[in-house]
């Protein structure tokens, strides 16, 4: 699963300690994410979805290289 | 030097943000050295082939306390634990699994051949098995950053 974790903490100029904090979870999960490691549980998903005021659609997308989907 | 400057100031930050999985780290080291010194206490009664009873009970009842007391550590590990941190013990802990089993068939092996008795190596291959677990698990969140 790809996201956006990254890009969207910089421009709040968070370090990954910082959204570790507000998601309540270690530095360690927040980093995995980010390196695409670890993919988050769905609760978890939505805490970091709420953290940046976004959706989760926005932060995370799936990684489907060379398949169709559903999107248009 | 700008640059210089921020890359120190942002690597001062990150080690004082570390401060909380070194709290952790540490919960789990005060929990894990008195049940190791335990499980050593537990390994040195049992030591002696030629036990009175009441040696006997006292290497049992250490041996329980013992049991009892990792169980209690693995139970504190995972409530301190986030979903991810979890999930790192949890492969450490089938690692360490594969590991015991593994160690204990070839101690089988070797006690049916005459070579080592297995009574004697079996409290050896549980602490070699949680060293291992508790390694791999600290290992892996140690240079995964």
């Amino acid at each position: 699963m790809k996201n956006r974790l990254r890009e969207l903490r910089a421009a709040r100029r968070w370090s990954q300690a910082d959204l570790a904090d507000r998601c309540q979870v270690s530095r360690q999960a927040i980093n995995a994410i980010e390196t695409e490691r670890y993919d988050p549980s769905l609760p978890l998903a939505f805490t970091i979805a709420d953290v940046f005021g976004l959706t989760i659609e926005e932060i995370f997308r799936p990684d489907r290289a060379g398949t169709t989907g559903t999107e248009a | 030097m700008m640059e210089g400057t921020a890359y120190f100031r942002r690597m001062a930050k990150q080690v004082r943000q570390d401060q909380v999985t070194r709290a952790a780290r540490r919960a789990v080291l005060i929990d894990g050295i008195p049940v190791s010194a335990l499980g050593v206490i537990a390994l040195a009664l049992g030591s002696n082939p030629d036990q009175s009873a009441t040696q006997k009970a006292w290497w049992i009842a250490t041996t329980t306390a013992f049991s009892l007391a990792v169980a209690w550590v693995l139970l504190r590990a995972f409530r301190r634990a986030d979903e991810y941190l979890r999930r790192v013990q949890l492969e450490s802990m089938a690692v360490a699994f594969a590991a015991v089993l593994v160690a204990l068939q070839v101690a089988t092996l070797l006690d049916a051949a005459g070579i080592v008795a297995l009574h004697q190596l079996a409290q050896l291959i549980l602490v070699g098995g949680l060293a291992i677990w508790l390694t791999i698990a600290d290992l892996r969140t140690r240079f995964h950053r």
